[in-house]
């Protein structure tokens, strides 16, 4: 018994130019999908190597509520300089710049820079406790949802935003700011 | 010295490879020999060049020269030896070279094996893993030098992730590395294939076993992964489905796919295109494996430091996407089928719907490890997609997979007849009826009665195909039932071995499922004397002990179990805390484990006072888990069964006419 | 040549899908929403909550196995709540208003998050239906040789014999 071979066996024996523009078709679909995976890999290459570059254009927009009850948004501060902390209480390194941070806000809050605290995944009663510990005055409330945290790809605490007051983002600390030389340097970047 | 010659070693390995490339695609287009010839040479002297770089970089390791930013970032003169030599393969730049090393290692012995067979083919066999080599080659010399200096001489190391000194740690990588390294082997002859438009069955039957020995060392280094997880990190489990973990996970899944694909296209020449396809879906996974858990794209508690190898990655991928797709649609009408799928209960339909749901598997696996990223890019918020997700999607279509696996073999060729189902399904659906009964009864809920059921039909249809082999043997030859089996593995190892294997793959399955559906869980703080109890068990906290080593202290405690039927002592646990002298706040734990083949009883130390009066435990009893080394071991047996070499080889095309016109089983 | 199970064959396969999918929507441990406890919170109520929420400052790592102090106070949090009445699903609710929905391990169903679960599908059942199509051509497509093939035959040394010639290699 031989076995008989068919080249045109299947469904490609009959209409043969309908069918091969419906193949160039599928293969055109198929090119297009992996262009964009790979699209959007090389993208996601190019953010995660600038993530320390974060400084750059708008900076987006967030509500939140301070533990007394006041609703602030970003831009109710358009016109002011923004420092936008993202801090916690169970975060060991905010502790070394608690302190620089309430110092530095009551120095310049008449000049128009604003400090702003974002409580990152965080409970109230030990928030509370730390604000009281570093009698920290500038408004400071949770970002529920991390609404905000995830709006401006922090990967931890403390992260420290400086937004000019075009709402323009100027620098990015990772880590604490412990230099007031330092953090001079940075608040002239921002002031209005 | 020695170091700078290291790195000239690897500038010359680069060059020597782009060489090949260029007489391996020349001579096999011109087939001109010796320009073939050069091609072998090149793969050989890329294999020697690498392994005398390895060697230099173990002698820094060995010698602690700390003088080399790599040996300082992860040795430390403590370190026991052992793992100064794992050390090579602990961080970025070592790891590439160890993945290099193993690749033109591997290239080497496939050229040397075919070095007088497959005079078309090979040449671009040739060319292809030497092109994978180059890239390696090329990330060592520029973007990652594992003989970069600090620039002084610092007096020690900083150590080795605590994480990694641990025996598994050495051999998982290792394992995975043969998986991955090794699949690119049957990609190249799929290359070659296309290229040279030799689309019969010769590239095919080449790389059975050359892709089945990589699946293999792949299959135990994820399976060697789980067991580590289940034992160093004591959350009760042993697969997170972490990115690194999946990107480990996706190439066995097409590869498995592409495995036994290639079986239908060796008998009914169909499925070409599946094929070609499928393995070059495995080499673009392995590589882009390899890409996620170096550059940071997706964040993962496996993940090395980032560095700048991303964007190399990125081209790389970007030319076997798009390099290999206009090779494959150019040469698309050449790889019509030979015959077609006579009907839906053809083991072909069989082996279709194998390939469609290993497929799904990948893409789903892909697509839920990718989101983060589709949807931070996209929207701008992070979201996680962790076990729960996985379990719910891949969970069905992994029963339905389990299903197949054991209704494939029962079907025929071509068709199976009204007949021989009910010959072939009888015994295992009873099986199956009585599994799904007894664990019905004995814990009364519904899906794993579905899970175990189906692997009681896949262990009955084995058993049932293994004894029909040693009677028919024996109605013929007279031989007695063991020297049958015997038999069966040296005539038809690729069968019967095929069957071990997923006899070891039906025992992960009901691992899976009794950690998964009947896990038993307890945290609990016992005062040194107390106990307590959990499942059938009685455990009592008795003392804390500890034990000073090289480079950490040691701290245990001793946990006796005893079973409450019996009252007897089942064993001693020791969970451990290992705090290391270098890094105090990354301390590593030991789970304290006591395995049956019913149940482990696993504890964990999270904590414990000054002085140990009392201490805190979090506790678990493991169903059937045992059942997943077990069937660890039983799918690498299973697999060197299939994969043995055995003398009169020599099948003609007479004979298989032959078979087919005899007709089925 | 089609013997009679065939035709109900491959809608068998989607509907055992289409069955495990909605069956197994509900996977892992099975678990009671917990009442209000009579007796004082354990450690081990608390791991019974943590297990089904994830850390969200990690990746991947179930809430009782990370040992981060925000995890610590969470699970603290977790303490304080069951003692207060709370049945766990309020608790996993209180945790995705005030921390995100990272920490319930798998995408939302809403949004754009719905694309994470249906896309799995479509493109699985979409290729099935066109793997389906296509094998259905060729199985229902008259061919000269499949008429040609000999019924079964289940003399045990004739299998003996095939199995022999067809897998040698």
């Amino acid at each position: 018994m031989t076995e008989t071979t068919n080249p045109l066996s299947g469904p490609e024996a009959t209409a043969q130019p309908g069918h091969r523009r419906a193949v160039r078709l599928w293969q055109g679909v198929f090119v297009l999908i992996l262009l964009g995976f790979v699209g959007l890999l090389a993208l996601r290459l190019v953010q995660t190597t600038q993530s320390e570059q974060r400084a750059d254009g708008a900076a987006p927009a967030f509500t939140f509520t301070t533990f007394e009850g006041e609703t602030i948004t970003l831009d109710d501060l358009r016109g002011k300089g923004v420092v936008l902390n993202f801090w916690a209480s169970w975060c060991d390194p905010c502790r070394d710049e608690a302190a620089l941070l309430e110092a530095t806000w009551r120095r310049e809050q008449a000049n128009g820079i604003v400090f702003i605290g974002l409580d990152y995944l965080d409970q109230e009663p030990a928030a509370k406790a730390y604000l009281e510990e570093f009698a920290i005055t500038y408004p400071s409330g949770p970002d529920l949802q991390s609404a905000a945290a995830r709006r401006y790809g922090i990967k931890g605490v403390p992260e420290t935003f400086f937004i000019d007051p075009q709402g323009n983002i100027q620098e990015l600390v990772i880590g604490p700011i412990v230099s007031q030389a330092k953090l001079d340097e940075l608040l002239d970047k921002i002031r209005p | 010295m020695i170091f700078d010659i290291g790195y000239l070693v690897l500038l010359t390995a680069l060059v020597l490879a782009a060489f090949g490339i260029l007489a391996g695609y020349l001579g096999g287009h011109r087939r001109n020999t010796r320009l073939i010839q050069s091609s072998f040479n090149a793969v050989y002297a890329v294999a020697g060049l690498v392994l005398v770089a390895s060697a230099i970089l173990w002698y820094g390791l060995l010698s602690d020269a700390f003088q080399l930013s790599y040996v300082w970032n992860h040795s430390e003169r403590a370190l026991p030896a052992f793992y100064k030599f794992s050390a090579l393969w602990g961080g970025q730049a070592g790891s590439l070279l160890f993945w290099c090393l193993l690749l033109s290692g591997f290239s080497a012995i496939v050229a040397f094996a075919n070095r007088r067979h497959h005079q078309v083919l090979m040449p671009f066999v040739n060319s292809v893993l030497l092109t994978t080599s180059l890239f390696f080659l090329i990330l060592l010399v520029f973007a990652a030098n594992p003989f970069a200096r600090v620039g002084f001489m610092p007096p020690d190391g900083q150590g080795l992730n605590p994480l990694l000194q641990n025996y598994w740690m050495i051999i998982h990588p290792v394992m995975l590395y043969l998986g991955y390294v090794g699949m690119a082997v049957p990609f190249a002859f799929a290359v070659g294939a296309l290229i040279s438009k030799r689309l019969d069955n010769e590239w095919v039957r080449t790389v059975r076993r050359w892709t089945l020995i990589p699946w293999m060392f792949l299959s135990a280094g994820i399976i060697m992964g789980s067991q580590w997880a289940y034992m160093e990190l004591g959350w009760g489990g042993y697969w997170a489905w972490d990115p690194v973990e999946n990107a480990s996970f996706l190439p066995w899944l097409t590869g498995t796919a592409f495995l036994h694909s290639i079986i239908i296209q060796e008998q009914r020449g169909i499925l070409k295109v599946w094929n070609v396809v499928l393995i070059w879906l495995t080499y673009f996974l392995v590589i882009l494996g390899t890409f996620t858990t170096r550059s940071g794209v997706l964040e993962s508690v496996h993940s090395f430091a980032r560095s700048d190898v991303g964007p190399y990655f990125l081209v790389f991928l970007i030319i076997i996407l798009f390099g290999f797709l206009w090779l494959l649609f150019d040469r698309l009408p050449l790889l019509r089928g030979e015959h077609t799928i006579d009907s839906y209960s053809s083991r072909e339909a069989a082996f279709l719907a194998n390939n469609w749901l290993f497929t799904g598997i990948a893409f789903a696996t892909l697509w839920g490890t990718f989101f983060p990223m589709f949807s931070e890019i996209l929207t701008g918020e992070r979201i996680s997609v962790a076990a729960p997700f996985f379990n719910k999607v891949n969970g069905p279509l992994f029963l339905l997979l389990l299903l197949l696996m054991g209704v494939a073999p029962l079907l025929g060729w071509r068709h199976t007849s009204a007949t021989a189902f009910r010959k072939q399904f009888t015994i295992p659906i009873l099986a199956a009826i009585v599994v799904g009964i007894f664990v019905f009864v004995a814990a009364r809920s519904l899906y794993p009665v579905i899970g175990l059921a189906i692997c009681g039909f896949v262990a009955a249809v084995i058993v049932q195909e293994y004894v029909r082999g040693a009677l028919a043997r024996r109605a013929t030859t007279g031989e007695n039932l063991l020297v049958a089996v015997v038999n069966l593995w040296s005539r038809n190892g690729r069968r019967y071995g095929g069957y071990i294997v997923h006899l070891g793959i039906a025992m992960i399955g009901v691992a899976v499922i009794g950690n998964e559906f009947y896990q038993q869980s307890l945290s609990v703080t016992l005062a040194a004397g107390e106990s307590t109890t959990l499942g059938r068990y009685e455990l009592v906290f008795q003392r804390m002990e500890s034990n000073r080593e090289a480079n950490l202290i040691e701290f245990g405690a001793v946990v006796d179990a005893f079973s409450l039927d019996s009252g007897k002592q089942v064993g001693t646990l020791i969970p451990k805390r290992n705090i290391y002298d270098k890094t105090p706040d990354m301390p590593t734990s030991e789970v304290g484990l006591h395995m049956s083949p019913i149940e482990d009883i696993y504890v964990v130390l999270n904590g414990w006072d000054d002085g140990g009066a009392s201490a805190t435990f979090t506790i678990y009893v493991n169903p059937l888990t045992v059942w997943m080394w077990i069937g660890g071991i039983v799918l690498v047996i299973g697999t060197l069964i299939a994969a043995w070499p055995h003398s009169a080889r020599r099948r003609t095309e007479a004979v298989r006419s032959l078979a087919y016109a005899a007709g089925d089983d | 040549m089609l013997s009679i199970n065939l035709r109900r064959q491959p809608h068998l396969f989607f509907i055992l899908l289409l069955l495990l999918l909605l069956v197994s929507t509900r996977s892992g441990l099975t678990q009671d929403a917990s009442t209000t406890p009579t007796a004082p919170v354990t450690a081990n109520d608390v791991r019974d909550v943590a297990d089904e929420l994830w850390c969200p400052l990690c990746s991947g790592v179930r809430l009782d196995a990370c040992e981060l102090k925000a995890c610590e106070q969470m699970r603290d949090v977790i303490a304080e709540k069951l003692t207060a009445g709370e049945p766990k699903e309020t608790i996993k609710d209180y945790f995705v208003a005030q921390y995100g929905p990272q920490v319930m391990g798998e995408p939302p169903m809403e949004g754009f998050n719905w694309l994470a679960w249906i896309l799995p599908v479509v493109a699985l059942i979409g290729g099935g239906v066109f793997v389906w199509q296509r094998t259905r051509k060729m199985v229902v497509a008259p061919d000269a040789e499949t008429e040609a093939a000999p019924a079964v035959s289940p003399d045990a040394y004739q299998t003996q014999l095939d199995e022999e010639l067809k897998h040698y290699d």
